[in-house]
C-alpha cells in the first residue's frame, strides 16, 4: 500500500484538495430515505460509533453493531455500550455479510487491520462509511472495486453529535465520495442521508473529498488545536511559577482560562475574542502575536509540508510499528510537566478575569488559528476547509483541557493528533524560548491593566480593528457561523 | 428566647435592572418559623437569596446565632432549582442522557455525594438512614446523579439540609415534585427540626405546611406584608380572562382516532435493576388519562418512552400511532404529534435561548430555535405570549426570569402547535393556585377537540376537569387502571 495521495498527478492532487461545496440546506429534502430501510452495520462502539448510531436509530434507520471477538466474549464497555442500548450486536461474519453499509468507526490506526478483516465479508454492491479519510489518503488503502467507499465526519466530538441531535440541531459535518470507488455513483446521496440521520444537515454540510479533509484534519489537529495549545499552556504555566505567581492559582488560570478565551470564538471569531480585551490589551496582544507569527511561520509550513509530502504520516506509521515507542516517551513526558502535576487551586477566578490575566494566551490563539488557517489556504486547502479545522474546533479542544488538563486532551483526542500533538510541542518550545523571556506577569498572572491609565492611540487601534476583521478566517467564519448560529454554549465550572 | 434573630432593615433589591425589594422590613424573633406565599415573580426567592447572603442587596441584613447552640450557626438556603456537576466539574447535560447508557459512569452517585457533603460540614453518618428512609430515598443510594428525576433531586437537596440541621433553614418552594407521602413525611421531619431549634422560612403556596409555622407573609410591591394564616389560600384579584388564541381553537384538522399507545409487557431495566416491569397500557385517541405514582413509580420512564426519548423503546413490544417502534419511524415524526412539558425538559432547557425563542421552538420540537419559522408561525407565537401575559419579557433569556415566568413560556411551547397528543407532566410546578387554575382550564379547552390528554399531578385539586381515566404505577408496575374516575 502507498500514499494514494502521492500516486496522484498534480492536476488531480489540486483537483481533490480543491473540493469544497457549502451545500445548501435545500439539498437534504430527501431526508434519510435513500438509506431507509437497509441494513448499517457499524464497526466499533466508541465515542463516535456509539452516538451517531443512537442518532441513525431515532432517524429511522436500521442499526446494528459487530464488535471483534475478544470485545464480545469479553464484555466490554463497547460491547455493554451497544447492547444496553439495546442494539444488535455480533461477530463480523455474523453482521456484515448482510449489511449494505458498513460504517467504520474504530480508532484510525486499526483501520488497516480492520478493512482487511471485514472487506471479504461485505457483499457485492455495498457501501464503506468512515468518518476521517486516513486509511484511504495516507495509508492507500486498497477497496473492492464493487464498493462505494463515503465519508461522513462530524467535526466535534461523539457526546457532542448526540446532545446537539437529540435538542433538535446538529453539529457541522464534512462528507465525500472517494473518486475510485463510485462504481454505481450512489455515493453522494447516501452520503447525505447518513448525514441527515445524525443530525448533521440542520448545523451545516461541507461537501469535501477525502484528500481536502486528511490534509487539513492532521494540519489542525497538530497545529493550533492541540500542539499549540499545549505549548502555550505549559509556557504560560512555567512563566507563573518562575515569576512567584502562587502555583494552585497559575494552574486554574491556565486549565480553564484557555477554554473560556476560546468560548469567544466561538460566538464571534478572533474578533469577538481580541473584543473581550480592554484596548491597551487588545494592541498589546496584537503586537504580541504578529510576533508570535512571526517566530512560528516556518514551523507551521514545515509541519503542513509534511502532511502534503506524505512524510508526517510515514514518520508516524514507523514509530506504530516500532510500538509506538515515542508516542509513549512523549505521553509520559508531558505527564510529568509541573502544570500536569500542579491541581488547580481553589480560588474563584471570574469570567472576565481569565482575559485580563492571560493575555499572553489570547495571543497564542489568534496566532495560531491564523496561522494554521493561512498556511492551509497557502498550500490548496480551500479557506471553509481550512476553518472548520482551525477557528471552530479550537473551543471544542479547549474544553477537553478544563476538564482534565493535556492528559485529557491527548486521551480524547485521535491517536493521529495526539503524535502530531507532541511532534509540535517539541519543536516549538525552543522555538519560543527567547521569545518568554520577555514576557512578564503582565501578561500572564497579573492584571494586564493594572496600574496602566487605559489611553490608547485612535490611530493604531483602528488599524488592529481593521487587520483583526478583515482577515480572511473571519469573513468566512461569518458566513459559516451563520449557519450554526444556534451552537450550544458550553457552561464552565 | 424571643431575641430577633434575623433584623432586616430598608432592604431594596433590583432584578434585572427592575426594583424587586423596596426598604423592606423583616424582623424574625427566635420563636417564630415563617411561611412567604404569593404571587410567582413577587420577590420571595430574591429575599431568599439576600438573607443567605447570595445575591447583591442594599440595606441592612442582621443575623443574630446563638454561639452557646449545638446547631451549626449558619443560614441554609434550599434553592427551587437544583444542579449538578459531573466529575469532570461540568454541567453539560441534555435532556435524554439519562436514558442512553454509557459504560463509563460521568456523575458521582447519591451515595458519594452525601458523603462528601457530610464530611464537609462534619454530620453523624448514622443520623442519615432516618432520613433517606422517611423521604423514601433509601433505595436511591447508588443511582448516579444523571439519573436522578426532577423529584429525586429535590429530595437530595432537602436530604442534605435536614441532616445540616442549620440555625436558620430556608426552604424554596420544597414541595414541588414530592408525592404525597413524602410531603407528610417532609412535614414531620421539619417539626422535628424546629423542634430540636432549627428555624424556618418556607417559601412556598401548599396548604399543608408544618405544624410549627405560625407566621404568615406575602411579598406586596417590593415590601413584606404579615397576614393571618387563613388568609393565604384566598384567591387574589388579578385573574385575567384573555380569549383563547383563535389559531388553537378554530380549524383544527380532524384528530385520528383509534389507538394511539399499546404496550405489550413493556419492561425497562438498568443492569439488573427494573424500572418498569411488565406494563400493559392501550390509550385510544380522545382520552384523557392522569398517570399517579410515587416518585420513582416510574413515571417519567413511562412517558420518555411515548416520546421517543428512551432507547430501550426499540428493545420493547410497543406500538405508537399503530406502528411498532423501531419500524422505520424516526423520533422526530413522534414528536410533531406530541405537546411535551415536565420538570425534566425544564430543567435541561436551554436556559441561554429567549423567551421567545423558546415558544417558538415548540414547532419544531427542538431545545432553542435553528431556522426562520416564517410569518405565519411568528404571528402566532406573538398571540400566544401576549395571551400567557410574557409580552414584556419576550426578548429575556429564559434563565434571567424567575420560574414561574419560565415555566409559563415553556406551557406555552408545549401548546403553540396543538398537537394531537399533549403530555403534561406536573406542568403547573412553581405556579400560583391562580395561574395553576386558569392553566388547567386552557387544556380543558384544547382538549375538547379529540386531543389525548396524559397528565401528571401529585393533587386532585391540581388536575383539569375533563380527566376521566386513571393509571396508577407503584414501584415500576401497573397498579391499577380505571377507566372511568370523576365522570360522575
Ligand atoms: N473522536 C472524535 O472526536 C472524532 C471526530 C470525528 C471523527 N472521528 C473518527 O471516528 C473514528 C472512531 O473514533 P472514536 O474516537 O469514536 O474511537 P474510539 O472511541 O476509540 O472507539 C473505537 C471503537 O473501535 C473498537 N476497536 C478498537 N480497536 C479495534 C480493532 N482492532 N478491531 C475492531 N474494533 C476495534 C473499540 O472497541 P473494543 O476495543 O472494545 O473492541 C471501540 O468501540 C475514527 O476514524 C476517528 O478519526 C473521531
Amino acid at each position: 500500500m502507498s500514499n494514494y495521495f502521492n500516486t496522484l498527478p498534480l492536476r488531480e492532487q489540486l483537483n481533490q484538495l480543491g473540493v469544497c461545496d457549502f451545500m445548501d440546506s435545500g439539498e437534504f429534502l430527501d431526508g434519510v430515505n435513500v438509506l431507509k430501510g437497509k441494513k448499517l452495520v457499524i464497526v466499533g462502539c466508541g465515542a463516535q460509533g456509539l452516538n451517531q448510531g443512537l442518532n441513525l436509530r431515532d432517524s429511522g434507520l436500521d442499526v446494528s453493531y459487530t464488535l471483534r471477538k475478544e470485545a464480545i466474549e469479553g464484555k466490554r464497555d463497547s460491547w455493554k455500550n451497544a447492547t444496553e442500548n439495546n442494539f444488535t450486536v455480533g461477530t463480523y461474519e455474523e453482521l456484515i455479510p448482510s449489511a449494505d453499509v458498513v460504517v467504520n468507526l474504530t480508532p484510525d490506526k486499526q483501520h488497516t487491520a480492520v478493512v482487511n478483516a471485514i472487506m471479504p465479508l461485505m457483499k457485492q454492491g455495498a457501501t464503506l462509511l468512515y468518518s476521517h479519510g486516513f486509511n484511504i489518503v495516507e495509508e492507500g488503502m486498497q477497496i473492492r472495486k464493487d464498493i462505494t467507499v463515503i465519508m461522513v465526519a462530524p467535526k466535534c466530538p461523539g457526546s457532542e453529535v448526540r446532545a446537539e441531535y437529540v435538542r433538535g440541531f446538529g453539529v457541522p459535518t464534512l462528507i465525500a465520495v472517494h473518486p475510485e470507488n463510485n462504481p454505481e455513483g450512489k455515493g453522494l446521496a447516501q452520503a447525505k442521508a447518513y448525514c441527515v440521520g445524525t443530525g448533521g444537515h440542520r448545523a451545516g454540510v461541507l461537501r469535501s473529498s477525502f484528500v481536502a479533509e486528511v490534509k487539513s484534519d492532521l494540519m489542525g489537529e497538530q497545529t493550533i488545536l492541540c500542539g499549540l495549545l499545549q505549548t502555550g499552556s505549559i509556557l504560560s504555566f512555567d512563566k507563573m511559577i518562575e515569576k512567584g505567581i502562587d502555583a494552585g492559582y497559575a494552574s486554574k488560570l491556565v486549565q480553564y482560562g484557555v477554554e473560556v478565551i476560546t468560548e469567544a470564538l466561538k460566538h464571534g471569531g478572533v474578533t469577538g475574542m481580541m473584543d473581550r480585551l480592554s484596548n491597551p490589551a487588545k494592541i498589546k496582544a496584537f503586537e504580541v502575536s504578529e510576533e508570535l507569527k512571526d517566530i512560528m511561520r516556518p514551523l507551521f509550513q514545515k509541519h503542513q509540508d509534511d502532511i502534503m509530502s506524505g512524510e508526517f504520516s510515514r514518520v508516524m506509521m514507523e514509530d506504530w510499528a516500532n510500538g509506538d515507542k515515542n508516542l509513549l516517551a512523549w505521553r509520559a513526558a508531558t505527564g510529568e510537566t509541573a502544570f500536569e502535576k500542579t491541581p488547580a487551586g481553589d480560588v474563584k477566578i471570574a469570567e472576565q478575569e481569565y482575559f485580563d490575566n492571560y493575555t499572553l494566551m489570547v495571543a497564542f490563539v489568534r496566532a495560531g488559528v491564523e496561522l494554521a488557517f493561512e498556511t492551509m489556504v497557502q498550500a490548496g486547502i480551500k479557506p471553509e476547509s481550512a476553518y472548520y479545522e482551525s477557528l471552530h474546533e479550537t473551543p471544542l479542544i479547549a474544553n477537553t483541557i478544563a476538564r482534565k488538563k493535556l492528559f485529557e486532551m491527548n486521551r480524547v483526542i485521535s491517536d493521529t493528533a495526539e503524535y502530531g500533538c507532541y511532534l509540535f510541542d517539541q519543536a516549538c518550545k525552543p522555538l519560543l524560548k527567547d521569545f518568554m523571556t520577555k514576557v512578564d506577569t503582565d501578561l500572564v498572572g497579573k492584571n494586564f491593566n493594572e496600574g496602566k491609565d487605559g489611553g490608547v492611540d485612535n490611530q493604531s487601534l483602528i488599524a488592529i480593528n481593521e487587520a483583526l476583521r478583515t482577515h480572511q478566517v473571519e469573513t468566512i467564519g461569518a458566513k459559516l457561523r451563520k449557519a450554526m448560529t444556534a451552537m450550544k454554549s458550553i457552561k464552565t465550572a | 428566647m424571643s431575641q430577633p434573630v434575623v433584623k432586616i432593615t430598608n432592604l431594596n433589591l433590583k432584578y434585572q435592572h427592575k426594583p424587586v425589594l423596596q426598604d423592606l422590613n423583616w424582623t424574625i424573633k427566635g420563636d417564630e418559623h415563617w411561611l412567604l406565599c404569593g404571587e410567582s415573580g413577587s420577590g420571595k426567592t430574591s429575599l431568599a437569596k439576600a438573607i443567605s447572603g447570595l445575591t447583591h442587596s442594599y440595606g441592612n441584613i442582621e443575623i443574630t446565632f446563638n454561639q452557646e447552640r449545638e446547631l451549626p450557626p449558619l443560614v441554609y438556603y434550599v434553592a427551587n432549582w437544583f444542579q449538578f456537576k459531573d466529575l469532570e466539574g461540568q454541567s453539560n447535560f441534555y435532556y435524554q442522557q439519562r436514558y442512553n447508557k454509557q459504560s463509563a459512569e460521568t456523575t458521582a452517585t447519591v451515595k458519594t455525594e452525601l458523603e462528601s457533603f457530610g464530611k464537609k460540614h462534619a454530620l453523624p453518618i448514622d443520623a442519615l438512614d432516618t432520613i433517606l428512609a422517611a423521604l423514601g430515598f433509601s433505595e436511591q443510594k447508588d443511582a448516579t446523579l444523571i439519573q436522578l428525576s426532577s423529584g429525586e433531586h429535590k429530595k437530595l437537596q432537602l436530604v442534605k439540609s435536614l441532616w445540616l440541621k442549620p440555625q436558620l433553614l430556608i426552604l424554596d418552594l420544597p414541595y414541588n415534585g414530592l408525592d404525597s407521602t413524602s410531603r407528610r413525611n417532609l412535614n414531620t421531619l421539619l417539626e422535628e427540626i424546629a423542634k430540636a431549634g432549627t428555624q424556618l422560612i418556607l417559601i412556598s403556596n401548599e396548604t399543608e405546611v408544618p405544624d410549627c409555622i405560625n407566621r404568615f407573609a406575602m411579598i406586596k410591591e417590593g415590601q413584606l406584608v404579615e397576614i393571618a394564616g387563613h388568609e393565604r389560600n384566598l384567591k387574589g384579584t388579578k385573574s385575567v380572562n384573555r380569549p383563547v388564541p383563535a389559531f388553537l381553537t378554530d380549524a383544527v384538522s380532524l384528530r385520528p382516532s383509534g389507538e394511539i399507545i399499546k404496550m405489550i409487557d413493556v419492561t425497562i431495566s438498568y443492569g439488573e435493576k427494573k424500572v418498569l416491569k411488565n406494563i400493559n397500557w392501550e390509550v385510544n385517541a380522545g382520552e384523557k388519562w392522569v398517570l399517579h405514582g410515587h416518585n420513582g413509580s416510574g413515571k417519567s420512564t413511562l412517558l420518555s418512552l411515548i416520546c421517543g426519548d428512551h432507547p430501550q423503546a426499540y428493545a420493547n413490544n410497543f406500538h405508537l400511532f399503530g406502528n411498532k417502534r423501531g419500524s422505520g419511524e424516526s423520533i422526530w415524526e413522534i414528536k410533531e404529534r406530541i405537546g411535551l412539558i415536565s420538570p425534566e425538559l425544564h430543567w435541561y432547557f436551554d436556559p441561554s435561548a429567549t423567551v421567545w425563542q423558546s415558544v417558538v421552538s415548540g414547532f419544531y420540537d427542538s431545545s432553542g430555535l435553528f431556522c426562520d419559522p416564517g410569518y405565519s408561525k411568528k404571528s402566532q407565537t406573538d398571540e400566544l405570549i401576549s395571551y400567557f401575559g410574557l409580552d414584556e419579557y419576550k426578548n429575556t433569556l429564559m434563565n434571567e426570569l424567575p420560574l414561574g415566568k419560565q415555566r409559563l413560556a415553556l406551557l406555552a411551547r408545549t401548546i403553540i402547535k396543538n398537537p394531537e397528543i399533549l403530555i403534561l407532566d406536573e406542568p403547573c410546578q412553581g405556579l400560583d393556585q391562580q395561574q395553576t387554575e386558569h392553566f388547567n382550564r386552557l387544556v380543558d379547552d384544547l382538549c375538547k377537540n379529540g386531543t389525548t390528554l396524559i397528565y401528571v399531578g401529585h393533587f386532585d385539586a391540581q388536575i383539569p376537569s375533563c380527566i376521566e381515566k386513571r393509571i396508577l404505577l407503584e414501584n415500576g408496575e401497573v397498579k391499577s387502571i380505571e377507566t372511568d374516575i370523576y365522570t360522575n
